[in-house]
């Protein structure tokens, strides 16, 4: 009996440099290639066809442990060509063979290679600042004449002073730190800032912010320990995580 | 050498949702011949959130 192979697809992570030297383990286990093309590579692997054929990845996306995992391996393969400058395509970029890749590269080839100028020797860095409005609340009600002294009216406009002047005061920290950190980046984006039901935290989230900078400058991680101090009496919070590949970066839709 | 070693901010603190953000949500995007349309990914995305709000939940009661 002969057996007949598996049918295959080629999953897309990105675009780089031709001639970057490929490595790493990429989703579900495959290997990580390139298809070259002129200046330009495709980073691919040849995936299994029933695994990530449509309707299959529809559903496996909604199963956690293979969304995890695969995120993960997009990510990785990503990050491992971060130093050569990467262009990075959304999750789930898959074509029928090698001779779509190369097509892709042919027509996209100018979009592309600007893409990657724009991006070279660049990482992003995310900014997140989280504010606790009840503590800041209570915090600021403390200040003042004793609550005991006044009428109700009166407490509940001081309630609705003080609440609309620490959201005044937040509002004041987003457009400092977006301004100070986009100044200092080659480039900033502001995404909407993720509801607790997300991120399960306690806190709220002001602000969530990308910012592409050069490989070796630290000015945006030193002005976020700046921006941390300056508005420690409010308690927020800011956190950075990073360096990773310019996913926000490269938007090219209207190319 | 890893490149996730090289980069332990990435491998200690960032949660699921900060990845599937970026790899589900940004990046180049393009039809290829077998990929998903913009469209179910916002209901994949709308699935995750239920999933993430869950477990959020769940975690937050196993806490209290």
């Amino acid at each position: 009996m002969i057996a007949t192979a598996a049918a295959t697809a080629w999953y897309v992570y990105g675009v780089v440099p031709a001639g970057t030297v490929p490595g790493g383990r990429g989703v579900g286990g495959a290997g990580v290639a390139l298809v070259e093309r002129g200046p330009l590579a495709a980073i691919v692997s040849e995936v299994p066809l029933d695994e990530f054929e449509e309707a299959a990845l529809r559903e496996r996306l909604n199963d956690r442990d293979w969304l995890e995992a695969n995120a993960r391996a997009h990510e990785d393969v990503l990050g491992s060509f971060l130093d050569a400058g990467v262009v990075p395509l959304r999750f789930g970029t898959i074509y029928r063979d090698r001779e779509e890749v190369e097509r892709l590269l042919d027509e996209r080839g100018d979009s592309f290679a600007a893409a990657l100028a724009r991006v070279a020797g660049r990482v992003e860095l995310g900014v997140k600042v989280w504010a606790d409005r009840g503590r800041l609340l209570q915090a600021r009600a403390g200040e003042g004449a004793p609550a005991s002294g006044r009428s109700y009216l009166e407490q509940r406009l001081r309630a609705r002073e003080l609440a609309s002047s620490a959201a005044e005061r937040l509002a004041e920290v987003v457009r400092d730190a977006h301004e100070t950190l986009s100044g200092l980046a080659v480039d900033g984006v502001l995404n909407r800032p993720q509801p607790s039901e997300l991120t399960g935290r306690r806190e709220e989230m002001i602000l969530n912010g990308a910012y592409l900078v050069d490989a070796s400058d630290t000015s945006v991680a030193d002005a976020v320990r700046r921006l941390q101090e300056a508005y420690r009496d409010l308690g927020v919070v800011f956190e950075v995580t990073g360096p990773w590949p310019p996913h926000n970066f490269v938007d090219t839709e209207a190319e | 050498m890893s490149a996730v070693a090289e980069r332990p901010m990435l491998a200690e603190r960032v949660t699921l949702l900060e990845l599937v953000d970026r790899v589900l949500n940004k990046g180049v995007v393009l039809s290829g011949d077998i990929t998903l349309s913009v469209a179910d990914v916002d209901l994949v995305y709308v699935g995750l959130r239920v999933l993430l709000a869950s477990v959020a939940t769940l975690e937050e009661g196993m806490s209290s």
